[in-house]
């Protein structure tokens, strides 16, 4: 069970006057009836539900400026929000707390290819920014899977992947300016059109920050032209471990795919009794491999990586013959998740990162802790940057199996942590492991990273409750700072 | 009265950035050695003072690089090349022209370990590429210059290297075209590694530079598509050998030469020909397809006001990038911070090191 921070009485008392203040501010954007607010009680971590005190969703960077300067003023908490689709419960609202959505402000402001960017308001989803880009022959890189609904607002505050990050790199790498605006009601611009800094790499900590630090309300985003030629095969394997090789094998082999997946022989019956996309059907375990470029290169990669895939014991290597195929190949893949719902209604998805080489013994020790729980994990995994995902299957309406499904999970990304890898690749950390992060950091690690915040929100008002297992007040760090870290950190209350 | 520490290992880019005005120097040289290369994994792990010659040729013998294609700027400020270690490279963001393709050294580095100003051992990141876990400190630290804490262990990821790589060289075009020719490159499929341009009296080289790597078919492809595109200007090309040199040259700055200020001005690269013209640098070249200028221009106030003027009106940032201890203190080296953004800056400092003990005054009067 996740802890958040203990509610204002007080000001859930004010609720009314609360609302009206912000309906000041933005007059055709409050809701405060339960019926409405309904509607923003979760994200997609399903399991944890809260109504918000009250959600206003601004039109404009005027207007946001202009809400958390009130925020600031009357000391209240505030939860950004996109379109709601974190597996973390970054946008879990507090039931003290302005839920801030960023949805109307979904305008597309400029196209420059000259520039190879994009500038867009924070609503704009992933994927109408390709949309509007396609045309000129160009995309924007990272897809999250949650990519037709998730917003780039979303997307920049949990530096979101996709199935290509290993060659194009996550929303980090993708991303070039925003325009953040700080609890204070404060706007800065933070790079641009241009590359480098100028100064601290403030972009580098926006990007990933979890809502803690500001609000984006615009952001610059770097485009690329889309590749001649993308080609996919599709690998099986007897066995996990060979498919595992064959990863490390592509790998050394000096090949970076555009996308190399994989998943285990549960996943693929469950996948092929949801929507038959036609995988070999005494796989243990298959790769699918994407390969983009001009023709010849994508050629050369192609007959490299499918002798790569032999010499490590591949049972079938099948390359698609045209765009439908391609597309059914991928489509079990994608409908990784939603098969699930077959097996159990509900469905944890784990998100740890491991070196690829340990992917074997991972799949092993997951196994067992499978049967421990007695509960149905299905293993999908974007090989080529060791990004995991283990989905747990259970129902939560039977006694005891979301407790025994999340100790299940926090076991995973305790392994993961073991192998010398860490918590989250993608998802973020938000409520659901927050309570984890001492597994990865040790408390003067975790107190730097408060300090960080503290270095924006002072009064740790934005998004508290989310990423940090303790958290302490600003003056607390500061006061024991001062001292050399000699005053032990973690006995602190948890707020 | 706390310490003014100043943090060195190489010491090959001291006069670059502010001076810190020591009391004491920490000297990290002996904080060196690999500690975890992993090449299956694309990942690599030294201690912090590891010179960037060792580093570069363990990558080598794994047919393995840095995708930031860490430049020398030693010789630039009149120290011996092949010095520098990951540390200096890192805290000074060092990246050289193949960041058009693959980004900054803030996009190579994944996780370190720094000492804070209260002494506090602490660890960032981590040895995976693809991670989320808390705050991505480790690109607060790519180029701050030691002003946020003392770096002990850096961990990269690393890329193949491609197995071929060329140069299509456009002759005599004037800055106009030759900037020109930069943009239409980058909007082709061919992934260029690096978009240079150097006008006409520029010695050694002169024209505009496109350079393409991969697999040799794929590179003899990409050259296809760019002699289509620029089919009717006069055209040359380099083979791999020759485009190393070239585009060494182009990083470690050599084409300026050395005498004068240097200036480094960064703006959106459609933006460089119309900044080129406003500047009226005695000596000039364009890298990073014209994101990156650098300027022969003396270290005046005149220049200062001139090319902050630039940054301002088209979006970017100027560097004084070398020039005497004196004008670099008084002029600035960094672009000076709005108030807002100071505030911001002040705050990290103060999260970071409290006392103020770190290369104090290394990048701001602040900072």
């Amino acid at each position: 069970m996740i802890d958040l921070p203990a509610p204002d009485r007080q000001v859930i008392a004010r609720r009314d006057q609360i609302a009206a203040a912000l309906k000041a501010i933005v007059p055709d954007g409050v809701a405060s009836d339960p019926a409405s607010l309904r509607a923003f009680d979760r994200d997609a971590l399903t399991a944890y539900a809260q109504l918000p005190l009250v959600c206003v969703l601004p039109a404009t960077a005027e207007q946001v400026s202009a809400v958390l300067k009130f925020a600031q003023r009357e000391g209240l908490r505030v939860v950004p929000r996109g379109a709601g689709t974190s597996l973390s419960g970054g946008a879990l609202p507090l039931a003290d707390g302005i839920l801030l959505g960023l949805s109307r402000m979904n305008r597309i402001l400029e196209l420059d290819y000259d520039n190879r960017c994009v500038v867009v308001q924070p609503g704009v989803t992933n994927a109408a920014v390709t949309r509007a880009v396609q045309a000129r022959g160009y995309y924007y890189a990272p897809d999250p899977s949650s990519q037709i609904a998730c917003t780039i607002g979303g997307n920049v505050a949990e530096n979101s992947g996709g199935i290509h990050c290993l060659k194009y790199g996550l929303t980090t790498h993708n991303l070039m300016g925003v325009e953040l605006v700080l609890i204070n009601g404060e706007r800065l611009r933070i790079g641009g059109k241009f590359a480098g800094a100028g100064g601290l790499d403030l972009l580098g900590i926006i990007c990933g920050s979890e809502g803690l630090l500001g609000i984006v309300t615009e952001a610059t985003l770097r485009i690329l032209p889309r590749p001649p030629v993308t080609r996919t095969l599709l690998i099986a394997f007897s066995g996990a471990s060979a498919a595992g090789r064959c990863v490390a094998g592509i790998i050394a082999a000096g090949i970076i795919p555009a996308a190399l997946e994989f998943m285990d022989r549960r996943c693929i019956d469950a996948v092929e009794r949801f929507c038959a996309p036609g995988y070999p059907p005494d796989a243990e375990a298959i790769l699918i491999a994407e390969l983009d470029g001009m023709p010849a290169e994508v050629a050369d990669q192609c007959r490299d990586l499918s002798g790569i895939a032999g010499q490590c014991g591949a049972t079938a290597i099948r390359g698609c013959a045209d765009e439908a195929e391609r597309a059914r190949v991928w489509s079990g893949r994608k409908a990784a998740f939603g098969a699930m719902g077959r097996l159990k209604p509900d469905m944890l998805c784990m998100d740890g990162t491991i070196p690829r080489a340990a992917l074997p013994q991972m799949l092993e020790k997951i196994s067992a802790l499978s049967d421990h729980y007695g509960l149905i994990c299905c293993n999908v995994f974007h090989a080529g940057d060791g990004n995991l995902h283990p989905l747990i299957v259970f129902d939560c309406m039977k006694e005891g199996e979301l407790e025994r499904a999340e100790a299940f999970g926090a076991d995973i990304l305790k392994l993961c942590v073991e192998m010398g890898g860490v918590l989250t690749g993608e998802h973020g950390v938000g409520v659901e492991k927050k309570a984890l992060m001492g597994e990865m950091f040790s408390d003067a690690d975790l107190n730097q990273q408060q300090r960080l915040k503290c270095a924006f929100d002072a009064a740790s008002q934005l998004n508290p409750g989310k990423v940090f297992p303790v958290l302490h007040a600003c003056v607390e760090l500061g006061r024991m700072h001062v001292r050399d870290g000699r005053v032990p950190f973690g006995n602190l209350p948890r707020m | 009265m706390s310490q003014r520490i100043e943090i060195v290992s190489a010491g090959t880019k001291r006069d670059l950035g502010r001076s810190v005005g020591a009391t004491a120097i920490l000297d990290m040289s002996r904080i060196a050695g690999v500690v975890d290369y992993r090449p299956e994994e694309l990942v690599f792990t030294a201690k912090a003072a590891t010179l960037l010659s060792e580093f570069e040729a363990m990558l080598a013998a794994r047919n393995q690089m840095a995708g930031f294609e860490p430049a020398d700027w030693a010789p630039l400020f009149g120290a011996a090349a092949g010095k520098q270690t990951l540390a200096g490279v890192v805290a000074a963001d060092v990246c050289g022209p193949r960041r058009v393709k693959y980004g900054g050294v803030r996009d190579h580095v994944i996780g370190c370990r720094f000492i804070n100003g209260a002494g506090e051992l602490i660890r960032a990141g981590g040895p995976v590429i693809k991670n989320v876990t808390g705050f991505d400190i480790p690109k607060l630290m790519c180029g701050a210059f030691g002003t946020l804490g003392v770096l002990t262990e850096l961990t990269f990821r690393v890329l193949p290297r491609p197995q071929n790589a060329a140069t299509l060289v456009l002759r005599d075009c004037a800055p106009h075209a030759g900037l020109a020719a930069l943009i239409a490159a980058a909007q082709l499929p061919v992934e260029a590694s690096g978009l240079a341009y150097c006008p006409h009296d520029t010695t050694p080289y002169s024209g505009a530079f496109i350079r393409v790597d991969g697999t040799t078919a794929a590179v003899s492809e990409k050259l296809g598509l760019l002699k289509q595109q620029f089919h009717a200007l006069d055209f040359t090309m380099l083979d791999a050998v020759e485009t190393d040199q070239l585009f060494r040259t182009i990083g470690d700055g050599s084409v300026i030469g050395a005498d004068g200020d240097i200036w480094r001005l960064c703006v959106p690269p459609a933006a460089a020909a119309k900044a080129i013209a406003r500047a009226g640098a005695d000596v000039w070249y364009a890298d990073w397809g014209g994101a990156l200028l650098w300027l022969r221009m003396p270290a005046t106030a005149q220049s200062a006001e001139k090319l902050r003027a630039i940054a301002a009106e088209l979006g970017g940032h100027a560097t004084l990038f070398r020039a005497s201890a004196e004008a670099r203190s008084t002029i600035g080296v960094f672009e000076p911070e709005p108030p807002v953004r100071a505030g911001l800056t002040k705050a990290l400092k103060q999260a970071f090191d409290p006392h103020n003990i770190l290369n104090p005054g290394r990048m701001f009067p602040y900072l």
